[in-house]
């Protein structure tokens, strides 16, 4: 099963539609909760990377037979150093976005974390694309 | 229309003779339990929570909550009446507390037992589970029945977080039993009848989620009780004797929404209205709200006050019972009760009585326990949906079309049951599009 959403940016308020989208189907599916909590908790996290950091993007979410597969791609400046990105509490975001009550620093860390497989290609003035999967066996 | 096990059995009704099928309790439907058939509303046992809204929304009151009958109270020597606090607010402040006792007994009932008396314990124990789970962050408060339902059914990723712990009904029941029989009082011999403000409490007696022993024999309708007392208030009497209570304002304020999580260490939150608590439960599944500590849910707005079996505003409500809480505050209660010889222990017995060893998921939208199988439903559904107008009509039964949708592939109905995909005739067919524009889609899925 195959589902597209569009990302706007700077709109934190609409963010979280892709998440709710897809746990309703891995609900219909009977996926086990803690798959469900991990795989909404890291879509919901990339969704605000963008929103927060890129131009605007898309995210493609495919669920199969075993896996469900998240690609987050964005417009945007890229990631200049994606080791430090991935230190927990290191962040570039702005301070209107930390004042929102985002930008802590733990997005990436926090899908790592919730992920059996992450993947992110970033270019530097061009955008990044996050693909992320959890298994569901 | 239900197959399989039926899990949940419920307190709301629906008296055929009065419903008019409107669709209207249909579409407040929290979980989207009822369908019409037959012209008239049906609602599906494990899907129901027993929350109210369909009785507070119904227009035609065709919904009713099946109580027990009041003769039954004459089967016992002992009648203990046990009573949360929401029934005095709805009376007006000018009865004194003792007096709507006083008609309370004059009923029939030979003692009376307000719930929120074990306030105390209840706090304790409380305390004691979040205590045993440090691995919890957030506790869900579990004095709402109908909360814990819709956890069950809606939220099933969250039933560990709510707090194992029956209602406060169960240990007042226990306790006055005790007290009781401490007197000399056979067990047999005593009847408790609670006097409920709304369908969870009752659902909760009568069929528990811990599946254990109640020691509530029978459950009145608070508006049914209301119209009793009130008649009798008229002549009210001036002798009416205090009963030993010394309930504090904290007691009388723990059914209004607020009153309960205050009380608690620690961040606490209190959420309550049914749209609120589904969003907020969406929220702390989702991870998309950090809230640590305690919340409390109450699927009624401004809580038990909003009760459906309540019979005077909630807003109204609300305040006389602060002006009581007030009241008692000014009586100095809180240090009558500590003087009082009253033990507030919890024994070992009651602590393990009141325990709910597990809660477990009922989730209404898994389409089968097989995934393979489940995985082909949800695509042929997705595709049913895209096929529907989307317009909500609810004229095939159905609550909305992704209703019907999930309907179709559980077998439950058919797609020629929409109007859209099914127009009558030509003159139909056109008519429906100067309305809705051009939905009519074609049932190609379908054939």
């Amino acid at each position: 099963m195959h589902y597209t959403f569009k990302i706007e940016r700077g709109n934190f308020t609409d963010a979280g539609q892709a998440s709710s989208s897809v746990k309703r189907t891995l609900k219909q599916l009977g996926v086990d909760p803690v798959n469900i909590k991990r795989t909404v908790v890291a879509l919901f996290e990339a969704e605000i990377n963008a929103v927060a950091h890129a131009y605007g993007g898309t995210i493609d979410v495919d669920i199969d037979g075993e896996k469900i597969v998240m690609v987050v791609a964005d417009e945007g400046p890229g990631i200049p150093n994606i080791d430090l990105a991935m230190q927990e509490g290191w962040s570039t975001a702005s301070p209107q976005v930390r004042e929102m009550g985002y930008g802590a620093g733990m997005g990436l860390p926090n899908i790592k974390k919730n992920t059996d497989d992450l993947k992110i290609d970033t270019k530097i003035g061009v955008g990044t694309t996050v693909t992320m999967t959890v298994y569901l066996t | 229309m239900p197959t399989g096990e039926i899990y949940f059995r419920h307190s709301l009704r629906v008296n055929d003779y009065l419903c008019q099928g409107c669709t209207t309790c249909m579409r407040t439907c929290p979980t989207a339990a009822i369908r019409i058939r037959g012209g008239k509303a049906v609602i599906s046992d494990n899907k129901c929570v027993d929350c109210g809204e369909c009785m507070k929304a119904c227009p035609h009151k065709a919904i009713y909550i099946k109580q027990d009958d009041f003769g039954l109270i004459e089967n016992y020597r002992y009648r203990v009446c046990l009573v949360p606090t929401t029934f005095i607010g709805q009376f007006d402040t000018k009865y004194k507390t003792k007096a709507i006792y006083s008609c309370l007994l004059k009923l029939g009932f030979t003692h009376i037992y307000e719930v929120e008396h074990e306030v105390p314990r209840m706090m304790e124990l409380y305390n004691r589970y979040m205590e045993d789970h440090p691995e919890i962050s957030t506790f869900i408060s579990p004095y709402c029945p109908a909360v814990t339902r819709l956890i069950q059914v809606r939220f099933p990723s969250l039933v560990d977080n709510v707090i194992h712990v029956r209602a406060p009904l169960e240990l007042a029941s226990r306790v006055i039993v005790k007290r009781l029989m401490d007197d000399g009082a056979r067990r047999e011999s005593i009847g408790v009848f609670y006097v409920t403000p709304c369908a969870a409490k009752i659902a909760a007696v009568k069929y528990p989620v811990s599946g254990k022993e109640t020691y509530v024999s029978g459950v009145i309708n608070m508006d049914f009780l209301y119209n009793k007392v009130l008649l009798m208030l008229h002549d009210s009497d001036k002798n009416a004797q205090p009963i030993n209570h010394a309930l504090t304002a904290r007691d009388v304020m723990w059914p209004l929404a607020g009153g309960e999580a205050v009380n608690f260490k620690g961040y606490q939150y209190a959420v309550d209205g049914l749209q609120n608590v589904l969003n907020f439960l969406e929220k702390l599944e989702d991870e998309a709200v950090d809230a640590p500590g305690l919340v409390e849910m109450r699927i009624c707005d401004q809580g038990c006050v909003g009760g459906v079996l309540t019979t005077n505003d909630r807003f109204v409500a609300r305040k006389r019972l602060e002006y009581r809480a007030r009241l008692f505050e000014r009586l100095e209660n809180s240090k009558l009760r500590e003087s009082s010889n009253e033990d507030n222990t919890l024994t070992p017995e009651w602590i393990k009585d009141m325990e709910i060893p597990d809660i477990k998921p009922r989730s209404i939208y898994k389409l089968n326990d097989n995934y393979a199988e489940a995985f082909k439903m949800a695509e042929r559904m997705k595709k049913i949906e895209k096929a529907l107008p989307g317009v909500n009509c609810s004229a095939c039964g159905a609550p909305s079309c992704a209703a019907l949708a999930e309907d179709i592939v559980r077998g439950d109905a058919n797609a020629d049951t929409c109007v859209f995909i099914n127009p009558l005739s030509k003159t139909s067919k056109d008519a429906m599009n100067r309305i809705w524009g051009d939905r009519i889609k074609s049932n190609k899925e379908e054939q």
